[in-house]
């Protein structure tokens, strides 16, 4: 036997002997590292790395919907508006016009943009790329307005200039026409399915970067400056997302360059000198949807109105978000939007005006949510405080994607979602509360005003209006709206911008062009 | 095998398969959800709501808006020809997909199964050999909790310890990227240090099983006339055990070897997802999550076939090993 252990002994040291070379070798490159190899370059940073994942190959056609695809799509692929801090600003092209008529804009193209196999970007591109965009929708499809093409005609005046006409005026034109992606006529007009288009040509666009690398198993993405970019100037030479197990602790090792963190871990990185913590916009919530075409007794206002008294909207944020968030506005556009309406005001939690308003009526309902744990914690406060008020909430928790199916065939009776972009523009109210089962004569006239209103100043009241209305009735009531935190190192890259209707940083291109706030 | 059982058998597996592609095909259909209404996301996630229109047109580009039984045939015409149909999510062929993520996940599953089955056996034997003494009741108490533990545990301690807070292994992947390797060698060293956790932790959860079947081989032949006549010989114990005493335990490790492959694919899946690695286990999760009814059936079908042909493969050995199995 003692030969035996002779040769297990020998075979642990051999083991443990592999296991220190193999640990010797491989390892992420430091930030520090990187930063040395590439001094004398003439970017400003030489690689920013972030969290990978993967959300498609990033032409306009084969992102994913899911995720942040799109945004990278757009490192490569400009518009003729880019999302600034404050609102839409220039980008391809220079300056925009609203005809006296207000029936259509006219564009003219900045100078000496290029697509990156070296041909310039001429109007012709411009117009193809709205026309080809008809033919095939692309993944973010925005230049219709109710399943009709916004745009009539576009005519060529110049070899720079370009006037769209429009449909109908409507106020959401210019961001939509602004943010269509851009491709060259050269290479698309002979691609007939783009679904099934993965050439290298299909990755030339006109923006600030362009992809190096792509693997869609690993997740991982390496977008490199493009030298000859017509616009800004990129802030760093190479964007790179790398797989990640847990973030938190690629961060503390220095594999990513920015991550977000929850509350708890706040406190821990407010304590660290080396550390800047960004808070985001509350452009990201939760709502309550009721579903008046079936339950009868939600379509009387004071029991909806009931039930926004009887939510302590307080105690959720402090218990779910950890006080990272805002109440939501019964008027539904966020506290942090650029249009947000002061006077709107909130319902506070008052139990006894509950009561009052059901007149002493008791009533049950279930409430659908997610299964994820933030979600279900969310339906049992709520279950919690309106049993308070003599309202029975039973909760019921499916997966994403069979909650997203019970609303969409009305397959509930009150239903908790969370999601995105209650940053974008005003006339989100008009399409949000098209609720079947809900009729206002005054929130049906205010939306369609504001949207044939071409007049910024004129259209901003319209949506205040349209708010209060809206808060009176609560057709639906948003809860809250979180505050993410992120947090990245003040000796790595610091050029953090957001886009003023969007809650992530890393999304906007302008995070990586050059100071161009 | 005489013919016509050998055919039976074969008949067997076909109506096995024939019924688990049915299934396959209905199963994630009947499911709530479609893979294109998407109203609400992950906090904090972005994602894009496709309009009413939009939804439609996909519908038609996949397929999808053609009556089941329709369906039904093109996905059983197009399996016969070996054509697994197009990823919703992925955009592209399902073949393509399953095919770049294999290789990862049968080489953590293949070194996996092989370094249990060889530390499992070998304290297994031990501690059959020294039955009822202090060593075999700690290996038994220590190989029995480990193999309670589950794959993802093992992998989010092995995660915090050797890779986070001791700094020896990399966080997560399965390589490093953007990277120039020097050598073939470089990139083969770089691929195994990221695969050495995500083994490890496989391999702890798979010794158990081994382990028992040995011991347990080796408690009931230690006693056995011949293994007294090897003592007797005055062969060495190394010798008694490992090729006397293992001879006979080689035909239950065998089919444990290759029916554990069923379970460490299933142990993989989540092991995978603790360390972002880039093998089946994850793709098997996000296709049923985005309700990907392509990409859904072939990972089934995959891990099916995979399944079956393991299990035949272990009668069919079963058979040449022992001569007494007909």
């Amino acid at each position: 036997m003692a030969k035996g252990y002779n040769k297990l002994l020998r075979l642990t040291v051999l083991l443990v002997a592999t296991l220190l070379l193999l640990s010797a070798c491989g390892g992420e490159e430091t930030v520090e590292k990187a930063r040395e190899s590439q001094e004398g370059r003439e970017y400003t940073y030489p690689v920013v790395r972030l969290e990978g994942g993967d959300y498609g190959l990033p032409t306009p056609f084969l992102h994913y919907g899911r995720g942040p695809g799109g945004y990278k799509m757009a490192l490569i692929f400009d518009s003729l508006l880019e999302y600034g801090e404050e609102g839409l600003i220039p980008w391809l092209a220079k300056d925009y016009q609203l005809s006296e008529d207000e029936r259509s804009y006219r564009f003219t193209l900045r100078e000496g943009d290029t697509w990156h196999d070296g041909k310039p970007v001429t109007a012709e591109d411009v117009k193809f790329s709205f026309e080809y965009f008809q033919e095939h929708p692309p993944v973010w499809n925005g230049v219709l307005l109710e399943g009709k093409p916004i745009v009539d005609s576009i005519e060529i005046l110049e070899d720079d200039t370009l006037v769209f006409k429009l449909h109908e005026p409507t106020a959401t034109s210019l961001e939509q026409i602004g943010r269509v992606r851009i491709i060259p006529k050269h290479i698309w007009e002979k691609v007939e399915n783009p679904e099934t288009y993965d050439e290298e040509e299909a990755l030339i666009g006109s923006g600030p970067f362009q992809l190096t690398e792509y693997s869609s198993e690993h997740g991982t993405y390496e977008f490199t400056a493009f030298e000859n970019y017509g616009g800004p100037k990129p802030g760093v030479e190479k964007i790179q997302f790398v797989p990640v197990s847990d973030s938190i602790m690629a961060f503390e090792n220095r594999q990513v360059d920015m991550i977000s963190i929850n509350e708890d871990l706040l406190e821990r990185y407010q304590e660290n000198s080396e550390v800047e913590i960004l808070e985001d916009p509350g452009f990201w919530g939760y709502r309550l949807v009721f579903n008046l075409e079936d339950q009868e007794v939600l379509q009387n206002k004071d029991v909806r109105r009931a039930i926004a008294y009887g939510i302590d909207a307080d105690n959720l944020i402090d218990k779910v978000a950890r006080g990272a968030a805002t109440p939501g506005s019964p008027g539904y556009l966020p506290t942090d939007h650029i249009w947000y309406n002061e006077r709107v005001g909130f319902y506070d939690y008052d139990s006894e005006k509950a009561k009052e308003l059901l007149e002493g009526e008791e009533y049950s309902f279930t409430l659908l949510t997610g299964n994820d744990n933030r979600e279900v914690r969310i339906g049992e406060l709520l279950k919690l405080s309106l049993a308070e008020v003599g309202i029975d909430i039973e909760v019921e928790s499916i997966d994403g994607k069979a909650r997203d199916s019970a609303l969409q065939e009305g397959n509930y009776e009150i239903l908790l979602t969370g999601h995105g972009g209650w940053g974008s523009d005003g006339d989100s109210l008009r399409s949000r509360y098209r609720i079947s089962g809900f009729h206002n004569e005054k929130i049906e006239d205010l939306g369609r005003a504001q949207l044939v209103e071409m007049d910024p100043e004129k259209r901003k009241e319209k949506i205040f209006a349209l708010q209060e209305e809206i808060a009176k009735e609560v057709p639906m009531l948003p809860l809250f709206n979180t505050k993410g935190y992120r947090v990245y190192y003040r000796d790595g890259y610091d050029n953090w911008v957001y886009m003023f209707d969007h809650h992530n940083p890393i999304h906007s291109k302008l995070s990586f062009l050059e100071e161009i706030r | 095998m005489k013919p016509n059982r050998r055919k039976m058998k074969l008949s067997q597996y076909a109506v096995t398969i024939l019924l688990i592609l049915t299934l396959n095909f209905f199963l994630p259909r009947l499911m709530p959800g479609d893979p294109f209404t998407v109203l609400s996301a992950d906090e904090g996630e972005v994602h894009t709501t496709y309009s009413e229109e939009d939804i439609q047109r996909y519908r038609a580009y996949y397929g999808l808006d053609r009556p089941l039984v329709h369906q039904y045939a093109s996905y059983m015409i197009g399996i016969l020809q070996g054509d697994l149909g197009y990823s919703i999510q992925f955009k592209q062929d399902v073949g393509t997909v399953i095919f770049n993520r294999l290789p990862w996940t049968l080489f953590l599953v293949g070194i996996s199964v092989g370094l249990s089955a060889l530390i499992g056996v070998f304290f297994g034997v031990i501690s059959g050999y020294k039955k009822n003494t202090g060593i075999d009741q700690f290996l038994y108490s220590f190989f029995i909790t480990l193999s309670e533990i589950p794959g993802f545990m093992i992998g989010l301690l092995l995660l915090f310890f050797f890779g986070a807070y001791l700094n020896l292994f990399p966080l997560s992947g399965g390589m490093t990227h953007f990277r120039d390797y020097a050598s073939r060698g470089e990139q083969i060293l770089d691929i195994l240090h990221h695969s050495l956790l995500p083994i490890t932790a496989l391999t702890i959860t798979g010794m158990g099983g081994f382990y028992l079947i040995a011991r347990n081989t080796m408690v009931s032949i230690i006693d056995k006339p011949y293994m007294m006549m090897a003592k007797a010989k005055g062969l060495s114990r190394t010798r008694i055990l490992f090729y006397h005493g293992l001879k006979n335990a080689f035909l239950p490790i065998v089919t444990r070897i290759f029916l554990s492959f069923g379970q460490a694919m299933g142990g993989a899946l989540l092991v995978e997802n603790v360390f972002n690695y880039p093998g089946i286990g994850r793709l098997m999760r996000e296709a049923v999550t985005l309700r990907d009814y392509p990409l859904i059936q072939g990972v089934f079908i995959f891990m099916t076939l995979f399944v079956l042909s393991m299990n035949y493969l272990s009668d069919v050995i079963y058979k040449r090993l022992d001569p007494r199995v007909i």
